[in-house]
């Protein structure tokens, strides 16, 4: 489980199929060194933690780390 | 946003073992969301699946599960519903497994109409053994074993599953994720066969020999090919993402009707005595008149009657109050005949 800016990524369950990565509508996530990063401008839409078949992904809650 | 369907899943045996982006997952998931949205729970849950990629769906579920036999998922989640009706019955299960080796449960299964819920992972291929060409490929497609395109049409469960109401046939894709939501959960609460064909991506053995990279790109090739048409629908055509439903039209049985004899006052009957009642025993052209608790019946029409002074053993002229109470027909017998008198005294 490695926090980013706004999303938890699980690098256990993560397979790499960059659905996350393509579905994100601001592309503010990448696959660098083999893993998930993300950049800032993240806009909240759960688009990554919807799609992802894996459980891989969440978007923190707004009371988390907002 | 709640993440409370993890408690369906068995995390501890994650990550699961489909290939990356394999749409299988996103069918668990969601299938698990809505389960836990209609409060339904290992208590009251089974997951029947079959052979296949998707056959381990019910082993990541946290729910009592049947890993059946090859194309047998239907038989055992209608008897499991047969023996426990009050079990919630799913099968989670693939093209493969329900349109080609277990064709025939299907037909036969959809006919008697029990009340389960199918999710059909219809990745248009056999995933698991390596992308040969499967039932629902469709036509043109290279596979492994159709290196120059498939030459046939492929299986149309759309049409099969239609055929004759009621039944209950959603199309969806892993893509269009709102949709496939609705379905699911319609399909849940559907009373009777329902069947969700779930279009989803197999990117390692299907994806890449077509051409794709990713499988987004595979999403967005389902975006093109298919579309949603709202609203309810006799018949889906093959491009059509959508829910087809249709109940059999019941026929409303006509009311019996009920005739309500008037009912006479005990005190404006004609009296009789035991002795003027025994004169009424048939003979010399008299009807027959017995007494039953207290009041006189007319019994010249019973066929039973005609023509002789007793049947068998009861006896014309009489109270046969107690006669009637151990006799193997009930009093309605007598209550059929009009009423002519009361006995007095």
């Amino acid at each position: 489980m490695k926090p980013r800016i706004n999303v938890i990524w699980n690098e256990i369950y993560c397979k790499r199929c960059l659905i996350c990565v393509e579905v994100c509508p601001v592309q503010v996530l990448s696959l660098e060194r083999n893993e998930i990063e993300e950049k800032d401008g993240c806009i909240r839409c759960y688009q990554c933690e919807r799609y992802c078949p894996d459980i891989a992904i969440e978007v923190m809650d707004e009371k988390g780390r907002g | 946003m709640d993440r409370s369907y993890k408690e369906l899943l068995k995390l501890r045996r994650f990550p699961h073992t489909w290939c990356p982006g394999c749409g299988i997952g996103a069918v668990l998931k969601n299938v698990a969301m809505a389960i836990k949205e209609l409060d339904w729970n290992y208590k009251n849950t089974v997951a029947v699946s079959g052979i296949g990629c998707s056959g381990r769906m019910s082993g990541y579920m946290n729910l009592d599960a049947v890993h059946t036999p090859h194309g047998r998922p239907l038989t055992a989640a209608e008897t499991i519903k047969t023996v426990r009706p009050d079990l919630n019955v799913i099968v989670l299960s693939g093209d493969g497994d329900l349109g080609s080796i277990g064709g025939n449960h299907l037909l036969h299964t959809s006919r008697r109409n029990p009340n389960i819920t199918v999710f059909c992972n219809d990745n248009e291929i056999y995933g698991l053994t390596g992308g040969q060409a499967g039932p629902t490929t469709p036509k043109g497609t290279k596979t492994l074993t159709s290196p120059r395109g498939e030459p046939y049409s492929p299986l149309r469960l759309g049409r099969i599953l239609t055929q004759q109401p009621p039944y209950f046939y959603a199309r969806t894709s892993v893509y269009h994720l709102n949709h496939f939501k609705t379905c699911i959960r319609e399909a849940l609460l559907w009373k009777g066969f329902s069947f969700v064909d779930i279009i989803s991506d197999c990117i390692e053995l299907n994806g890449r020999r077509l051409g794709f990279k990713t499988a987004y790109q595979m999403f967005k090739w389902f975006d093109q090919r298919f579309h949603i048409v709202e609203g309810e629908r006799d018949h889906l055509q093959e491009d059509e993402l959508g829910i087809a439903k249709a109940l059999v039209e019941e026929v409303p049985k006509p009311a019996e009707k009920i005739e309500v004899k008037p009912e006479i006052p005990i005190e404006s009957l004609k009296p009789f005595t035991l002795e003027e009642l025994q004169q009424f025993d048939g003979s010399g052209g008299k009807p027959i008149y017995i007494a039953y608790k207290g009041k006189v019946y007319d019994l010249s029409g019973s066929l039973l009657f005609q023509g002789e002074k007793k049947m068998r053993c009861h006896i014309a002229g009489k109270d046969l109050t107690k006669d009637i109470d151990i006799a193997p027909h009930g009093e309605d017998l007598v209550f059929k005949f009009p009423l002519v008198g009361k006995i007095e005294g």
